[in-house]
């Protein structure tokens, strides 16, 4: 039986959204100190890694 | 001469003249910076000759996605750069303000220019769909390439405002704004004079540019569809004149053409069409003999892929050998082709009495159009040199660089 192929952007964005998840809960439970210095380049980068994955699976 | 996308940098100027004159490419980029740097020149001579000279049937693809894909990878890397660079700042790796956001924004508007430079070539035309269900109201057909060229353009009149940001900011930034207020104040006020007193004069060359490029090109597609109707239409009908007697293979040489005209019609390759130049030269010298009962003997020394200026080598080359066959005397026809990596040669040669190449009646498109017109349209060129004691000898050269 033939293994189901995953779903590329929803991997990318599934484990971005958990990087992010985990970020805030450092952050809640106080271990790292969230300010916009730190959520700014991470919220950039959950948003670029889903859009690029996103973008890059519509080429196939 | 024409734009070579395939093997082009830029716009394919540069590679279409290399193709053009049979040299390197990189020799001719090379001149064009020279030029540049030495003063400009060579950016202005390169957009108008990109201006002048049609595009070439090579039309490179984008290996990017399109539509909405594009924007999406356009959009997520320019957030992950983004990210990167505030994580750089936040950490205490950074350099400048001033250079980091202005280069940001350069390498988007460039990107965006570059983009949109590239897809506003001419793609090669959709099939035709599907005719209307009988009854439904008729629908405007639709324009590809006019949404394609609006896209283009907004594309790169938002690369360029970019870039202009980017100026405005590192000039900001670095406090010489103000210092050069005064200086960019008065080029504007100068580029705004000149253009409302140059505008018409510009705006009407530039119309006037692309009416000629248009124009030429249709003026060459015309040239080749007349030399290929004379190669096989007028050919056969001559030849049906001539066998009128004989029903059967008239009835052959008719379904012959027909599949042949319905194949080009369509931009099929013609039944049993060959790939490569040594079987495509030995394909048309059978077809001549079968057709004209003259033994024709063709060596090839090399092989080569067929492309479409190869095609028409092989086109003109056929045209050669038919002529050679009806006005040799019977004489047999000789076909020698040699390709290596400069060029492509082909001569053929018959032992006939001669003719003036100089004194064809205007009327007479086969010598003309489709050998030496032929030719020149795809790069190459054509010698006719005719002696009443040699017999005639027809030199097909085609640079090797024309087939990339």
């Amino acid at each position: 039986m033939r293994a189901a192929r995953p779903d590329i952007p929803a991997l990318v964005a599934g484990l971005a959204l958990l990087a992010l998840g985990s970020v805030l809960l450092l952050d809640a439970l106080g271990l790292i100190d969230l300010g916009f210095g730190l959520f700014a380049p991470v919220a950039c980068a959950v948003t670029g890694a889903i859009l690029l994955a996103n973008g890059l699976s519509r080429r196939a | 001469m024409r734009r070579d996308h395939a093997a082009g940098w830029l716009g394919g100027v540069c590679a279409g003249i290399a193709r053009r004159y049979g040299v390197d490419a990189a020799l001719v980029r090379l001149a064009f910076v020279v030029a540049t740097v030495a003063g400009g020149f060579g950016i202005v001579l390169y957009a108008l000759l990109w201006l002048v000279m049609p595009a070439g049937d090579s039309v490179r693809r984008s290996r990017l996605p399109s539509g909405r894909g594009a924007i999406e990878v356009a959009l997520g890397t320019g957030l992950l750069l983004i990210s990167v660079l505030l994580a750089f700042r936040g950490l205490g790796i950074w350099f400048s303000d001033a250079v980091a956001w202005p280069l940001v924004l350069i390498v988007s508007g460039g990107a965006l220019i570059w983009r949109g430079s590239a897809t506003a070539s001419p793609a090669p035309q959709e099939p035709p769909t599907a005719p209307l269900v009988r009854g439904e109201p008729e629908q405007r057909p639709i324009r590809p390439e006019v949404a394609r060229a609006a896209a283009a353009i907004s594309r790169t009149g938002v690369g360029v405002a970019l870039v202009i940001l980017a100026g405005f900011v590192f000039l900001q930034a670095t406090d010489a704004l103000s210092a050069a207020r005064d200086v960019i104040l008065a080029v504007i006020a100068v580029v705004v004079v000149l253009g409302a007193i140059f505008a018409p004069w510009v705006l009407r060359l530039f119309r006037s540019l692309t009416e000629e490029r248009a124009q030429r090109i249709r003026s060459q597609e015309r040239a080749e569809m007349a030399a290929h109707l004379h190669d096989s239409v007028l050919q056969t009908l001559a030849l049906v004149q001539r066998r009128s007697t004989d029903p059967q293979e008239v009835a052959a040489l008719a379904r012959r053409q027909e599949r042949e005209l319905r194949a080009w019609l369509s931009e099929r390759p013609a039944p049993g069409k060959a790939a490569a130049l040594a079987p495509a030269l030995e394909a048309a010298a059978a077809e001549v003999e079968e057709r004209h009962g003259v033994p024709v003997e063709v060596v090839v020394v090399g092989e080569r892929e067929l492309d479409s200026n190869l095609e028409a080598l092989v086109a003109a080359a056929r045209e050669a050998m038919t002529n050679a066959a009806k006005f040799g005397a019977g004489s047999p026809v000789d076909v020698y082709a040699e390709s290596n990596s400069d060029t492509v040669h082909v001569y053929v040669r018959d032992r006939g009495p001669g003719f003036d190449p100089g004194a064809l009646p205007p009327d007479r498109h086969g010598v003309r159009e489709s050998i030496v017109g032929r030719m020149e349209r795809h790069g190459g060129r054509a010698r006719i040199a005719s002696d009443p004691e040699t017999g005639t000898e027809v030199e097909l050269e085609l640079p090797a660089r024309a087939d990339r």
